[in-house]
């Protein structure tokens, strides 16, 4: 203990044995979910803003509050790559970028998911070079959508330190074996200290399950070979073992938000892939991701303050896409606006990602809301109450008129 | 209204060029005749490894909307005709980009035609060729398999001699003069002209009943669905070998590897390596040295080549010490992969007079195998344009 | 709470680490293979006999990781295999990467206890572009984590082979390649001089405690190095120049034979750093050592396709370049300063 004092104002703070309370960032509040997850293999590369959470990973490693493999890397492709190894040898692992550090690593994303690398990891949200810019835009997570990742976007530190706990038990599962990014907004949820429960190590040990890879494992007990070159015979074949499995995770997230609450107490189960706000009596609602619920929340109770009859809902879980569940909710609004923190230039009706998503899943509904898109918010502007009662009014005129037109609203931008 | 399609089956990268160039020229002589057509190399045998066998294709149309039914495919699924560039070729290709061992004429339509370069008779090819259920022609362009590199090619008029051969075989295909044509325009060299209008005189052909051929039953192997397939891009690792058992001998020791039970290799080979193992002084360079692992430890310490395994590189017959010991043999010359140590040990007389006659006949052992020291091809071809004056007169 | 981490690292480091046990003379090597036949390289492939002596030497308990190129697609071709150790493909510019992955995963793991503490080998092979070219940057990360046992092999072609023979920083001046082949306006379209692997490498990574050549003509030698670089504790490197019968455009028949005449004319260069020693080996050894004469270099290139189109002045500037290397080098044949003396009265 002699040793951990002397390094200088960082004596070990946080006592594991009990839940407790701590003012930290999203960032933190993640760092603290991998300790308690007994990570092996950590590896970091520094860029804004994910690097919080290594830092924050790195002061535990040498206060000798945490145990593990911690690397850092000479580049993010590398800091994928060892981490993905480690795996393979049945290492539980965590990792993370942001924006172009993200794109960095690309190779290395796109090779985890078909191997069945169930490696969590943290993206920061940040817009992407050029101009080199830190602020939140989501288009760097958004890249790997169609891969074979998991991608959830939370709104507060205490759900990010709650679903990081929640991915390794996901990610793990071997109906699953996927892996799974964290999505936090760059700032407002990496930057910003926030009251957050941090479970004890007995809970967690009692939530998470030890990783097990069994006949998958890269080991001299079971020598099989990983990845061998295929031809067109076989990836159709690999493709749809991988369709299947993420089509599997949305069973595994809905038991593990029940079985999150029967050990941790904190109920996510009516709110496990979207969570609604205000929007029972609502006929027209607001749709974003991330911390764009914050602004979005004020501006819904303000204008019910004046009698109109908003809602929110946030759509936390982007893969696996909640189809059914955004049908059912979203048929019953008269009209529905998607913020887009992204952009998808060239896109259907040059809409933003998210949008032409959620319009494409409500397609086979007979009863279809009005439904607009607005581009927001991007490298890191601020959304605005006026950014968001501009979108309702907006949504309004098109309930009017009977139409939504144009489809897509760039809200914000200087003319 | 017609499609006609071709097949050239070559030796990877020691025959790239020549196949290469035999199917460009097929559709550049259409092209003279206003037909359309597409050359092409079977995407999967890319990257080429040296003996492979591999595969190109010509296609030739009347229209554009005829090719159409031909285009965006790997390979064919029926041919007019049938190249092997090698004839030992004719024992069957498992290629780079398949399962399983194929049939020189799997793809041949009943009454198509297979064409040989061959220096061998139909009947002897015929002792390798797998049964066909319906009849086909079998036709022979006289030679020795042309081998070069991929940097440095052995022009020794082979490819125009199959395009002339194939217009003999194929009279719907193109007319004489077109291909004259083409031959002009893409190699400028009237000496290649010749070369194709001899080859095209002397073909011969001889039709081949369903009776006619080996029944030797091909290896192959049946693909699992997505469902029985390990997920995460995993497959079972080989196990561990164990020791040889000779049945000749009854003794057990020395060491057999497991080995990949869904590739073989062995259609790769040309010459096989012969041993005589009373010359053998256990030196263990040729188990060492080979690429392939295809020597087995007997009991006794010899090393005996696993020739289903072997790609008959002869780096064992270069790595020996002992003179004469490893002879590289045609392949033409075998029949199976059965074990020489076994046939040695079960009897050694019959064993070593075999393998001594064909060590000493010099159309057995003949090499030409790729680039040895610059100028070769030349002095080659010079040698072979000697050879065959020497036969004729 | 878990224990604070106080225990030797570098015990710890050893405590996995196989002995090292000198194979002396051919009748001392393993009857076992652990890379078997069938896998789908060209007739003659010495890569391959480098991939059998690399596991043949490192025994059963070790994992191999491999990265893109000819001894990952040719010997891996899905549903079949060649391995009979655990083998993993490891992206192109990944072999760094993935031998630090699996050795940091493999450490955790036993420390905390998770899995029995053994010595597990782990070896990452690359070939010259995955390790020269793309991979170096991870190449050199994993040669400064002293803590983790791990052997990083370089197979060495000369060439992108695997996607048609693409010239690489490794390939030789003036070689025919699919990006530079020899045309009418330009004869020599690679004008670069090949990279010097290890000799950049040892100087640059002072904790890296065995860094060596090798060749495949000189099989104990190699195994041996093999041995050496898993036994000795941290991240190791070896270097192989491995004759490619198709990029290089030969009869298979004399991969043995190039791979033995590239040392004998000085083209290519046996040694090992050992600890930080310099030690020569084999006829390396004798050239330096003024024993044996070199060979001249056009021997060796008059062999080869891929140099056909040389001409006199080629060869001679080869010839020039390597007799640098032996007579102007401070190490010769190891590390390019030259001595400002020795240079000068030349």
């Amino acid at each position: 203990m002699a040793a951990k004092a002397e390094i200088a104002g960082q004596a070990a703070k946080t006592p594991t044995d009990i839940e407790h309370e701590e003012l930290i960032s999203g960032s933190e509040a993640i760092a603290h979910a991998v300790s308690l997850a007994d990570v092996d293999v950590i590896t970091a590369y520094p860029i804004r803003p994910y690097d919080t959470v290594m830092q924050y990973v790195a002061k535990m490693i040498a206060n000798g509050d945490f145990d593990c493999e911690f690397i850092v890397a000479e580049s993010e492709h590398s800091q994928f790559e060892i981490v993905k190894h480690a795996s393979a040898v049945g290492a539980r692992v965590f990792c993370g970028s942001s924006g172009v550090g993200w794109m960095y690593a690309f190779e290395a994303l796109t090779v985890t998911p078909a191997l069945r690398i169930p490696m969590v990891a943290m993206v920061g949200n940040r817009a992407l070079d050029d101009p080199g810019a830190f602020g939140v835009e989501h288009n760097d997570a958004l890249a790997v959508r169609d891969l074979g990742w998991m991608l959830i976007w939370v709104d507060n530190a205490q759900e990010a330190l709650d679903t990081a706990l929640i991915a390794y038990r996901v990610a793990e599962n071997r109906k699953v074996f996927l892996p799974c990014a964290i999505c936090t907004d760059g700032a407002f949820l990496t930057h910003s200290q926030y009251s957050v429960k941090v479970p004890s190590k007995a809970q967690v040990d009692r939530f998470l399950p030890p990783y097990k890879r069994d006949d998958l494992l890269l080991h001299p007990d079971n020598p099989i070979t990983i990845a061998p070159q295929v031809n067109e015979d076989w990836v159709m074949e690999i493709r749809k073992q991988n369709d299947e499995a993420m089509k599997r995770a949305k069973g595994v997230i809905a038991e593990a938000y029940r079985e999150f609450k029967e050990v941790f107490g904190r109920d996510y189960t009516n709110s496990m892939f979207i969570e609604e706000y205000m929007t029972d009596d609502a006929e027209i609602v607001l749709l974003g991701m991330g911390t764009i619920s914050m602004p979005a929340r004020v501006t819904v109770r303000k204008l019910r303050e004046q009698g109109k009859k908003i809602g929110f809902v946030r759509l936390k879980w982007l893969r696996p896409f909640p189809t059914e569940e955004l049908r059912k909710s979203l048929a019953r609004f008269k009209a529905v606006g998607v913020i887009d923190r992204d952009y998808s230039f060239g896109s259907p009706s040059d809409g933003g990602v998210v949008f032409n998503e959620v319009r494409a899943a409500l397609y086979p509904l007979a009863k279809r809301p009005l439904m607009s898109g607005f581009i927001a918010g991007l490298g890191g502007r601020e959304v605005t109450i006026e950014n968001i009662t501009q979108m309702v009014e907006m949504l309004e005129k098109s309930v009017q008129i009977g139409k939504a037109e144009p489809e897509t609203h760039w809200i914000g931008v200087r003319e | 209204m017609s499609t006609i399609s071709i097949e050239v089956v070559y030796r990877g990268i020691f025959q790239k060029s020549l196949a290469k160039n035999i199917c460009r020229g097929i559709v550049l002589a259409a092209r003279k005749e206003n037909k359309v057509g597409t050359a092409f190399g079977r995407y999967g045998d890319s990257p080429e490894r040296n003996g492979v066998p591999a595969k190109n294709f010509a296609v030739v149309s009347d229209t554009a909307e005829e090719l159409e039914a031909s285009l965006a495919k790997y390979e064919p699924n029926e041919v007019d005709v049938s190249i092997a560039v090698d004839d030992t070729l004719c024992k069957g290709v498992e290629s780079w980009a398949w399962y399983g061992l194929q049939p020189i004429n799997k793809l041949l339509k009943p009454n198509g035609t297979l064409l040989v370069t061959a220096n061998r008779t139909p009947e002897d090819l015929l002792k390798h060729i797998h049964k066909k259920e319906y009849p086909y022609n079998l036709a022979i362009v006289k030679g020795m398999a042309s081998f070069s590199g991929l940097w440095v090619y052995k022009d020794d008029h082979t490819d125009v001699r199959i395009l002339g051969a194939l217009l003999k075989i194929c009279p719907g295909l193109v007319s004489f003069k077109s291909l004259e044509q083409a031959i002009l325009e893409e190699w400028k060299n009237e000496l290649k002209v010749t070369s194709a209008r001899k080859s095209y005189e002397s073909v011969s052909v001889r039709k081949v009943q369903p009776t006619e051929g080996s029944d030797e039953v091909p290896f192959e192997f049946e693909k699992p669905g997505w469902k029985e397939m390990k997920e995460g891009v995993a497959i079972p690792g080989i196990p561990l070998g164990k020791e040889y058992h000779s049945e000749a001998t009854g003794q057990t020791g020395g060491y057999k590897p497991a080995v990949n039970p869904y590739y073989k290799k062995y259609s790769a080979r040309t010459m096989r390596p012969v041993v005589l193992f009373d010359k053998c002084i256990k030196c263990t360079l040729c188990w060492l040295h080979c690429p392939d692992s295809c020597f087995d430890v007997t009991p006794d310490g010899h090393y005996d080549v696993r020739l289903e395994s072997c790609t008959g590189c002869s780096i064992c017959a270069d790595v020996c010490p002992v003179d004469g010991c490893i002879t590289m043999v045609n392949e033409a010359f075998f029949d199976d992969n059965a074990s020489e140590y076994e046939a040695w040990k079960k009897d050694k007389t019959t064993y070593v007079a075999s393998v001594t006659e064909k060590i000493k006949n010099p159309q057995a052992t003949l090499r030409s195998h790729g680039y040895r020291h610059r100028g070769q091809y030349q002095e080659e071809i010079a040698q072979e344009k000697e050879a065959s004056h020497g036969s004729k007169g | 709470m878990p224990e604070p981490i106080t225990k030797d690292e570098v015990a710890e480091v050893r405590e996995t680490l196989q002995k090292f046990v000198p194979i002396k003379g051919v009748r001392q090597v393993p009857l076992e293979e652990f890379f078997t036949s069938g896998h789908r390289t060209c007739q003659g492939c010495e890569s391959s006999v480098i991939m059998k002596l690399m596991v043949k030497a490192a025994g059963a308990r070790t994992i191999v990781l491999g990265s893109t190129g000819c001894m990952y697609v040719a010997n891996t071709t899905y549903y079949s295999t060649s391995w009979v150790t655990p083998w993993m493909h490891t992206q192109l510019g990944s072999a760094g990467s993935a031998a630090m992955g699996t050795a940091a995963g493999l450490k955790a793991l036993m420390r905390k206890g998770k899995i029995k503490k053994e010595p597990i080998n782990v070896i990452a092979f690359c070939g010259d572009g995955g390790g020269a070219d793309m991979g170096l940057s991870a190449i050199s990360a994993a040669l400064t984590h002293r803590d983790y046992n791990l052997l990083i092999l370089l197979y060495d072609n000369e060439s992108y082979a695997n996607t048609d023979i693409q010239v690489s920083s490794l390939s030789p001046w003036g070689a025919c390649t699919s990006f530079s082949p020899s045309g009418k306006a330009k004869r020599i379209m690679h004008n670069r001089w090949k990279k010097n692997v290890v000799g950049m490498l040892a100087a640059g990574h002072t904790e890296c405690k065995y860094l060596a050549t090798g060749n495949a003509s000189d099989a104990i030698d190699l195994m041996n190095k093999v041995r050496k670089a898993l036994s000795i504790g941290g991240p190791t490197f070896i270097h192989t120049l491995d004759p490619c019968t198709k990029g290089w455009d030969y009869d298979p028949m004399f991969s043995h034979e190039l791979g033995k005449l590239a040392i004998e004319t000085g083209i290519w260069v046996q040694y090992e750093v050992e600890n930080h020693k310099l030690r020569m080996n084999g006829i390396s050894k004798n050239i330096a050592e003024g024993r044996t004469p070199r060979k001249p270099v056009k021997e060796y290139l008059l062999k080869q396709g891929r140099f056909n189109h040389f001409i006199d002045e080629d060869f001679a500037y080869f010839q020039k370049k390597v007799d640098e290397q032996w007579e102007q080098w401070w190490l010769p044949g190891v590390i390019p300063f030259a001595k400002e003396t020795e240079a000068v009265k030349k």
